[in-house]
């Protein structure tokens, strides 16, 4: 599952990188390392929806309080549905 | 340096120059319009077919310098085409000139197998439906007729990662594309570039963040004998970056980690690769998967040095500047924790300081972050060099076979024979770049020209030994392997 997360300025300023931390370790906690591929973005130019998430082509809003959530509702849940976690 | 793309060099580092400006005075959403104006103030076009032309192409490299895809066509890859300004170069590859005289020999013909060649009423002429671009024709006339045509991207891409749409623009295939960047510069037309994040860079700066400048071992020598790094710390200060950091000090620890590394797979009779270079790692992930558990884990230079000052400072952001396109795709891979946040070419820190009226001054350095191994990293063998005295200071075993893989054919060469099993060498050092990363697509200066003021800086510096080195960093407060 190709995950990606926008780097850009405006992104970071509304704290990508706190979002980025938070999935990285919420990837490895559930030993998901080969199977979700966190990548950086480039901005997409989308940035009043920062902080901007990608899962597989499908855009998402996220904010740091609300990573967990996310990841939980678009990442675990998908990959238990398709028996990968 | 002489390029086949001096006059889109300029013009490129105009229009990065026209939006780093912009994006300091915080005026880029309205003024990014004009830009193509001012670069093309028509009526008469300068370089294409029509003023109309060449500002679209100006519209598309701004694009790109904001770091978006030229098109509307969004992907992820860091080196794009910028389709306006592709010139739809001739595929056919074997052509007849001028230099035909017709002769009675007819070598050309006699040597074709397949029955391509015919002679016409000036000259031999090919059949390109016939023609298997065998080349042997090439090689039989007398007068050199026989020119092999190719477009000079399609040429150097060491993972023919070049294809072409139906209407004979370049189009990249992202799947195979290592981000190299060999392709960027050999087009006469200027026809790919890559995403920057110059703009982010900028803006992060102006919001007062605490941005740290991380200069790539290949610096030294690429702006003349006199420019050191404290020139470059006194500069990128002037321009707003909280300090500078050399990346050969990452190239002492990568060194250590990666000697340690390779004694216990010696021992165990595993053949290892280097993993600092990015395209090099990029070709293995995407071009010899099989090989990944050859590859070392410790991390490259630029994230070593990334990861101590984030663990001295969970908030300063890092930037890496260098010769380098594919550092760009490196700090996009977020699988590996704590790398640089950004990552830069010369070109572009360029056009940041010159928006700033900031130049790079000489100046007498007054410290040293790395050693002579670790500086040596942009060198090609440098890498080994540094391991080799690193397995020397700890006392381990120094007689190991390495392949020193000088630029991309050699890394997938090797590569390939150790897919097979038939490396003789124990390990390989992969440099994707020809030189090593004073090589690079976004070099200064070619090699050879900068290897005087190079020489020069470097033996400036002292001898201290790399452990030695270490010793005045917290090893112990960040990680030296990818997980």
């Amino acid at each position: 599952m190709r995950v990606s997360i926008c780097i850009g300025s405006a992104c970071h300023l509304k704290g990508s990188r706190e979002v980025i931390q938070k999935l990285q370790k919420l990837v490895t906690e559930h030993g998901l390392d080969g199977t979700v591929d966190l990548n950086g973005d480039f901005c997409s130019g989308n940035c009043r929806r920062g902080v901007c998430v990608t899962v597989d082509g499908t855009l998402f809003s996220v904010k740091p309080e609300t990573t967990e959530e996310f990841f939980e509702k678009e990442i675990l849940g998908p990959l238990k549905e398709q028996g990968l976690a | 340096m002489v390029t086949n793309d001096a006059t889109i060099l300029r013009i490129k580092h105009e229009i990065l120059y026209e939006v780093a400006k912009l994006a300091w005075e915080g005026n880029l959403e309205d003024g990014r319009d004009e830009i193509p104006y001012v670069i093309s103030p028509g009526p008469q076009a300068q370089y294409r077919c029509c003023v109309y032309k060449e500002r679209e192409i100006v519209r598309q490299r701004i694009r790109l310098a904001e770091g978006k895809c030229p098109t509307d066509r969004n992907t992820n890859n860091v080196v794009q085409v910028i389709n306006a300004a592709c010139e739809e170069c001739p595929i056919a590859s074997y052509t007849v000139t001028d230099n035909c005289r017709k002769c009675m020999g007819k070598a050309c013909q006699n040597s074709c197998p397949f029955g391509a060649i015919s002679i016409g009423n000036t000259k031999a002429h090919i059949d390109p439906d016939k023609c298997k671009e065998c080349g042997k024709c090439a090689q039989a006339c007398p007068y050199n007729a026989i020119a092999h045509l190719e477009r000079p991207c399609k040429k150097v891409c060491p993972v023919d990662a070049i294809t072409y749409d139906e209407y004979g623009i370049c189009v990249i295939d992202e799947k195979k594309c290592i981000q190299c960047g060999a392709c960027i510069h050999s087009c006469p037309f200027g026809a790919i570039g890559s995403k920057t994040f110059m703009v982010d860079v900028i803006r992060l700066i102006n919001a007062g963040k605490k941005v740290v400048a991380m200069l790539a071992p290949a610096t030294e020598g690429q702006f003349g004998p006199d420019i050191t790094f404290a020139s470059w710390r006194t500069a990128l200060k002037k321009l707003g970056f909280a300090d500078m950091i050399e990346v050969g000090l990452g190239g002492d620890m990568t060194a250590a980690a990666e000697a340690q590394e390779w004694a216990e797979a010696y021992k165990e009779g595993k053949k290892m690769t280097t993993s600092c270079c990015p395209a090099f790692v990029n070709m293995i992930k995407q071009h010899f998967p099989e090989l990944l558990g050859n590859m070392s884990t410790t991390v490259s230079p630029m994230c070593a040095v990334s990861r101590m000052l984030k663990a001295k400072d969970p908030e300063v952001i890092t930037v890496f500047i260098g010769p380098c396109i594919a550092k760009k795709s490196e700090t996009l891979d977020l699988n590996i924790q704590g790398n640089a946040d950004y990552a830069m070419t010369y070109g572009e820190i360029r056009a940041m300081m010159r928006a700033k009226n900031v130049i790079l001054e000489p100046e007498e350095n007054t410290s040293q972050e790395a050693s002579v191994f670790g500086k040596r990293f942009g060198n090609g063998g440098g890498v080994t060099a540094a391991v080799l005295e690193c397995l020397k200071e700890t006392g381990e075993n120094t007689e190991i076979k390495v392949a020193r893989c000088n630029g991309a054919a050699e890394c997938k060469k090797a590569l390939l024979l150790m897919k097979v099993g038939r490396l003789p060498e124990d390990f390989i050092e992969g440099m994707a770049c020809v030189g090593g990363c004073v090589g690079g697509p976004s070099k200064h200066k070619a090699e050879l020209e900068a290897k005087k003021s190079r020489d020069k800086l470097i033996a400036e510096a002292d001898q201290r030994e790399v452990h030695e080195n270490l010793k005045h960093y917290d090893m112990e407060s960040f990680s030296m392997h990818r997980h």
